[in-house]
């Protein structure tokens, strides 16, 4: 029973976290341009990576109840299996620190290299620029496919 | 042990290599490098050779990424061959 | 030309792939790196001979320590290299151009910063940890000494060199990589001068209060510090000469 219910609360938790690495894995590809992109794989990718290690964590204790008789070694198995959850933890405390750290350093280095954002304003010419740029990008990207097989 | 496991590994590992000796951009390529030794580190760590998989985590993905980065920011993006 | 380099490369992994087939599989006992005498007397006398658990540091560092002092010796002869072609002292004595305008802003970002400052001490008391552990887990000296200097490097690269450089100026880079290579053939020197061969640990038990099976074991923590020390500060040396172009100022 206790397993059971080990294997299922872990699993939802990875499960959950392959579905926001997909949702980041769709944002990265589908989203205009570098400043969306880069938010959706920070936000994506930290989330998801958390849950996954969490799950794992989790999952340590699954076999708690089933192999152990006293208390004594219920405390033995017990230890060793806090100990490796407590190390996965830290390491999903780490990404937590470290990747949306990451993401804001790559953000304000494309910031301070000029890169610019993709806008849709509310007047008629800045709506054409921006159409202009899209297809512009559109554009590049079908070259940067056609090349591809050489190399950009 | 997991053959189905293996064969993408290696895969993987042939993709990037080729990829990382193709892309003009070198900075793209070194980038690719570091995947490369992620990939391969998985391998040894799945031949349980633990402490070789850690030293190339270490050395080959983590350090000589940034220093082959360094380099690529103080000489040429754009490979000439 | 091309088609004749093809023609080679196609023939030689032709003949690779073929030779595969003589392969013993992975794993097997009668492959001849599992089966020869060597490797058979470390895998049963590694537990009795060096009180180790981790077989592969108390190879690395014990029965094959020679190897490992000359490995270490050419870290620090790469770092040697890379001061002797890129240190520019600024007298123009270097004939290439100079570094790349110094694009880091007057204030190092506060987000980043910060969370360097958070996270180097832990990844440094993690580096001593797994130098330190090396006898029990994956790990050791190499691995230990790289991160070491990768948390200098770190600061290198949020802060600008710089400020790293206060922390291990070019002075005390030198000294400590050196340093590194004197304790590993130091000790290797006490073992010849107390009467065996060179880097035999055990009769450092002479001078250790410790019986010779432990000695070896305390030895290999002490040749495994002398390698940490001496790549960290290499690995260091060698990211804040490529990323400044040997000036030692500003950063990536």
């Amino acid at each position: 029973m206790f397993e059971i219910a080990i294997s299922i609360v872990s699993g939802a938790l990875i499960c959950g976290g392959l579905v926001f690495f997909l949702g980041a894995a769709v944002g990265l590809v589908r989203f205009p341009d570098f400043y969306t992109r880069m938010h959706s794989a920070g936000k994506g990718d930290t989330l998801s990576t958390i849950m996954i290690l969490l799950g794992i964590a989790l999952y340590q204790f699954h076999d708690l109840v089933e192999e152990v008789h006293s208390l004594q070694e219920f405390l033995e198995v017990f230890k060793i299996e806090l100990l490796v959850a407590i190390k996965v933890a830290a390491i999903s405390a780490f990404i937590m620190l470290t990747s949306p750290t990451s993401t804001h350093a790559l953000m304000e280095a494309g910031y301070d290299d000029g890169v610019e954002p993709f806008t849709r304003g509310d007047d008629g010419a800045n709506d054409m620029a921006a159409e202009e740029q899209v297809q512009k990008q559109v554009q590049k990207q079908k070259q940067v496919q056609v090349q591809e097989p050489e190399g950009k | 042990m997991i053959p189905i496991f293996d064969i993408i590994l290696l895969v993987f590992l042939v993709v990037t290599a080729l990829i990382a000796l193709r892309v003009r951009d070198l900075l793209a390529a070194s980038m690719v490098f570091g995947i490369y030794s992620f990939l391969i580190c998985l391998l040894w760590a799945q031949m349980t050779a633990v402490d070789v998989a850690f030293t190339e985590a270490a050395v080959g993905a983590g350090v000589s990424t940034v220093i082959m980065v360094a380099t690529v920011y103080q000489t040429a993006r754009r490979s000439k061959d | 030309m091309k088609g004749l380099a093809l023609f080679a490369v196609v023939l030689t992994g032709a003949l690779l792939l073929y030779a595969t087939g003589d392969f013993p599989a992975w794993g097997s006992v009668h492959s001849p790196a599992n089966g020869g005498e060597l490797s058979s007397h470390y895998i049963e006398n590694v537990r009795t001979e060096t009180k180790v658990p981790n077989i592969v540091t108390a190879v690395l560092a014990d029965y094959r320590s020679y190897d490992t002092m000359f490995e270490t010796v050419v870290v620090f002869v790469a770092g040697i290299a890379i001061i002797a072609l890129l240190r520019d002292f600024g007298n123009g004595s270097r004939g290439y151009p100079p570094a790349l305008a110094n694009n880091l802003p007057e204030e190092p970002d506060l987000i980043i910063t910060q969370t360097c400052n958070l996270v180097i001490p832990v990844l440094q008391i993690f580096a001593l940890y797994v130098l330190a552990h090396g006898h029990y887990s994956p790990g050791g000296g190499f691995q230990g000494g790289v991160m070491l200097g990768a948390s200098y490097i770190l600061i290198a690269l949020a802060n600008g060199v710089e400020v790293a450089m206060k922390a291990m100026s070019e002075r005390k880079i030198m000294l400590l990589a050196a340093t590194g290579i004197l304790i590993y053939s130091g000790t290797g020197l006490i073992c010849l001068l107390l009467g065996e061969n060179f880097l035999d640990y055990h009769v450092l038990s002479r001078i250790l209060p410790t019986d010779p099976i432990m000695a070896r074991s305390h030895a290999i923590l002490i040749v495994e510090t002398g390698v940490a020390v001496t790549v960290a500060a290499i690995m260091f040396s060698i990211y804040a000469n490529l990323a400044t172009r040997g000036t030692l100022k500003g950063g990536l």
